[in-house]
C-alpha cells in the first residue's frame, strides 16, 4: 500500500465505516459521556490513544504468538504446528486491560478534574466494545502491520470525532423542546442515526 | 382588512382557553399572524420592538425562493420540448412546469403541514412557521420526475425526524428540507441519482406518445463531467450535443437538474434579497464560494496525470453546476443550523465549499456534494460554535 492508498484506507475508516457509526461499537460510552464537549473530547483521546497502541501491539502478538503456524519462528516443528487462535480474546483483552491501566494513572496525575468527570467510564475503556472490536476485525480482515497501525489511528480518530460531535450538538439542544419519551438517550439515538447519515458524504474518497 | 380583522375577532373566543374549539387555537393562531401581525407581546427579557417574529422572517425566505421557482418552472416546460427538438412559446413552458411543478408542491405543503399540525395539536405549540420555507425548498431541490409517495415520505421523515423530534421550529440540528433530500437519496439512490433523466419527458398525460429526440439522455452536467474521460470535463460538457452546456447557459439555467437549482442567476436574485433583508448570512454565503475555489485550485494543481477529468475542471464551473448555489444561499445559511457565531459562520461555509468540491470530484458515486457537505457542516456546526466561544473567553481572560 503506498501513501494515497494508505490515506483513503483511513478517511474511509474515519467517516463511511467510522467504528461507531457504521459498526455501532462503543455505544455505550458514547451515549453516556457525551454530554460535555470537555469531558467527550477526553474521553475521545484515551480511546484514541488506547486503540493506536493495542491494535498493532495485538497484530504482533497474533501474528508471532497466536496465529497457527505463528510460531515456526522458534525453528520446533512441534511448536510450529500449533493453532493458539482459541486464545485471542483472552491476550486481546489483557493487552487492552494493560493499556487502560496506564491511562487511567496518566490522567489521574495529569488532569484530576477531567479523572473525576469521567467517573466509572475511564476503567470502562478496557470493556469499551470499540477496541476489542478494533482487534478483531485486525484478524478478520488480515490487515498487516501497517495497516493494523493506521486501522487502530484512524479508528481512534473517528471515534473521538464521533463522540465530541454529538456533545456538542447535545450542549446546543439544552434548550430544545423535545417530547417527554424521547428526553436524553432517546434523541441522542436519533442524532447519530442522523450523524450516520452525514458521515457517509464521505463514502468512496 | 378591517373585515378580516372583525371576523378573527369575533370567532377568537372559540379557541382561547375554555372555548368550545380550543384544540384548534394553534390553526386560529396561525392563520391569525399569517395576515396580521401578531397580537402577543415578548414576555420575558427580550426588549426588542419591531414588527418581524419569525413568520415574516419566514416569509421573505418565500420571497427570495421565487425567482427560482418561477424560472424552474419555466424550465421544466423548456427542457421539455427540447427534449423533443421542440420549440413552444413561454406559456407553454410554463404550462407544462405548473402541470409537473404543482403537485409536488401541493403534496410537500400537504403531507408537511398536516405533520406540523398534529404536531402542533398534540404538544400545544404554535404551528411552526419554518415549515412555509422547508415545504417549498423540498420541491425545489428534487427532480422534476420524482415520484409523488417518494416526496411524501421524504417530507414526512424531514419533518418529524428532522425537525419535530427536536422539538420544532428552531430548535433542530440539520436542515429539515436536507434531511429529507439525503433520505430521498439514500433510500431511492437508483431513482435520484446523476445519471437517471432528470428531464420530464412527458409520461401519458401527452395526447400521442412523442418520442424523445436521438440521442437525448438528459444527464445533468455534473454527472457528464464527472464521466468526462481524462482531462476534458470541460470539452465533454460543450461537445454535449442534445443540450447546451456552455458556462453561460449553465448560469442562467436551461439545463436539466433539481426544480429550482439549475439557475445560478436566480439563486443570486436570491441571494441579494436575503442579504438586503439581512436575513441570510453574507458572511456564510461568500466564504462558501470561497471555498469552493481553495478546493478546485487544489485540485487544478494535482491534476496532471490523473485519470479523474474533473480535477482539470476550473473551478467556476462548480459554481454553475448542480446545486452549489442554491445550497449556498438557501440551504447553509438557514440560521437554526448554521454555527451562530461571526468567525464560526466564516469556517462554517469555507468547509461546505471545500468538502462539496471534494465530494464532486473525488467521488463518483455522488456526483452531488453540495447536500452532503451542507448536512455535515449543520452537524458540525454547534462544535465550531463552542470553540470559538471558548477561544473568545480565553482572549478575554488573558486581557484580565
Amino acid at each position: 500500500m503506498d501513501f494515497t492508498e494508505l490515506l483513503s484506507f483511513a478517511i474511509k475508516n474515519v467517516f463511511p465505516s467510522n467504528i461507531l457509526l457504521a459498526s455501532l461499537l462503543g455505544m455505550c460510552s458514547f451515549l453516556a459521556c457525551s454530554k460535555k464537549v470537555n469531558s467527550a473530547t477526553g474521553l475521545g483521546i484515551a480511546v484514541m490513544f488506547v486503540l493506536t497502541i493495542t491494535v498493532p501491539l495485538n497484530w504482533c502478538i497474533y501474528t508471532f504468538l497466536l496465529k497457527e503456524g505463528a510460531l515456526s519462528w522458534t525453528g520446533n516443528p512441534e511448536l510450529a504446528k500449533l493453532d493458539l487462535s482459541f486464545l485471542n480474546f483472552i491476550c486481546f483483552i489483557a493487552v487492552i486491560a494493560v493499556m487502560v491501566q496506564f491511562v487511567e494513572m496518566v490522567i489521574g496525575k495529569v488532569s484530576p478534574s477531567l479523572y473525576g468527570s469521567l467517573g466509572i467510564f475511564l476503567p470502562l475503556i478496557a470493556v469499551n466494545c470499540a477496541i476489542l472490536g478494533s482487534s478483531l476485525f485486525m484478524v478478520e480482515r488480515e490487515y498487516s502491520f501497517v495497516e493494523s497501525a493506521v486501522f487502530g489511528l484512524s479508528a481512534g480518530f473517528g471515534w473521538m470525532l464521533a463522540i465530541v460531535l454529538i456533545a456538542a450538538i447535545r450542549q446546543k439542544m439544552r434548550y430544545s423542546n423535545v417530547p417527554d419519551g424521547l428526553k436524553g438517550l432517546g434523541i441522542t439515538m436519533f442524532i447519530t442515526g442522523l450523524m450516520a447519515m452525514a458521515f457517509m458524504a464521505f463514502a468512496g474518497i | 382588512m378591517k373585515f378580516l380583522a372583525n371576523i378573527f375577532d369575533s370567532q377568537r373566543k372559540h379557541f382561547e382557553k375554555g372555548g368550545k374549539l380550543e384544540v384548534f387555537y394553534p390553526l386560529f393562531e396561525a392563520k391569525e399572524t399569517f395576515l396580521f401581525t401578531t397580537p402577543h407581546r415578548t414576555h420575558g427579557g427580550a426588549h426588542i420592538r419591531d414588527a418581524v417574529d419569525s413568520k415574516r422572517f419566514m416569509s421573505t425566505v418565500i420571497v427570495a425562493l421565487l425567482p427560482c421557482l418561477i424560472f424552474g418552472i419555466y424550465n421544466i416546460g423548456y427542457q421539455y420540448y427540447a427534449a423533443q427538438g421542440l420549440q413552444a412559446d413561454v406559456m407553454n413552458y410554463f404550462c407544462i412546469g405548473m402541470w409537473k411543478a404543482l403537485p409536488i408542491i401541493l403534496v410537500s405543503y400537504a403531507v408537511g403541514g398536516t405533520w406540523e399540525l398534529l404536531f402542533a395539536l398534540i404538544r400545544k405549540h404554535e404551528i411552526n412557521e419554518g415549515f412555509l420555507v422547508t415545504g417549498l425548498l423540498l420541491p425545489l431541490i428534487v427532480p422534476p420526475n420524482i415520484p409523488l409517495w417518494q416526496l411524501a415520505l421524504a417530507v414526512s421523515f424531514g419533518v418529524v425526524i428532522g425537525k419535530e423530534v427536536f422539538g420544532g421550529t428552531g430548535m433542530n440540528i440539520f436542515n429539515p428540507a436536507l434531511t429529507a433530500r439525503a433520505f430521498l437519496f439514500f433510500a431511492f439512490a437508483s431513482d435520484i441519482s446523476g445519471s437517471a433523466p432528470w428531464t420530464f419527458l412527458g409520461g401519458d398525460l401527452v395526447m400521442s406518445a412523442k418520442q424523445a429526440v436521438a440521442g437525448w439522455s438528459g444527464a445533468t452536467p455534473l454527472a457528464i463531467a464527472s464521466e468526462a474521460i481524462k482531462g476534458s470535463s470541460v470539452e465533454s460538457l460543450m461537445a454535449f450535443a442534445p443540450g447546451d452546456y456552455s458556462l453561460t447557459n449553465m448560469f442562467i439555467g436551461l439545463i436539466p437538474g433539481s426544480i429550482g437549482e439549475t439557475s445560478t442567476l436566480a439563486c443570486l436574485v436570491g441571494a441579494l434579497i436575503l442579504i438586503a433583508t439581512g436575513i441570510a448570512s453574507a458572511r456564510i454565503i461568500i466564504s462558501i464560494f470561497l471555498g469552493g475555489a481553495v478546493m478546485g485550485l487544489i485540485f487544478n494543481s494535482v491534476a496532471d496525470g490523473s485519470s479523474n477529468a474533473m480535477l482539470a475542471m476550473p473551478f467556476y464551473y462548480h459554481y454553475v453546476m448542480g446545486g452549489f448555489a442554491f445550497g449556498a444561499v438557501f440551504m447553509a445559511t438557514d440560521p437554526v443550523s448554521a454555527a451562530n457565531t461571526n468567525l464560526g459562520k466564516i469556517i462554517y461555509g469555507f468547509f461546505i465549499g471545500f468538502i462539496a468540491v471534494l465530494i464532486r470530484v473525488v467521488n463518483p458515486a455522488y456526483p452531488e456534494g453540495m447536500m452532503l457537505a451542507i448536512l455535515f457542516m449543520n452537524m458540525s456546526a454547534p462544535l465550531i460554535d463552542h470553540y470559538v466561544v471558548q477561544a473568545h473567553i480565553k482572549k478575554r481572560l488573558s486581557r484580565g
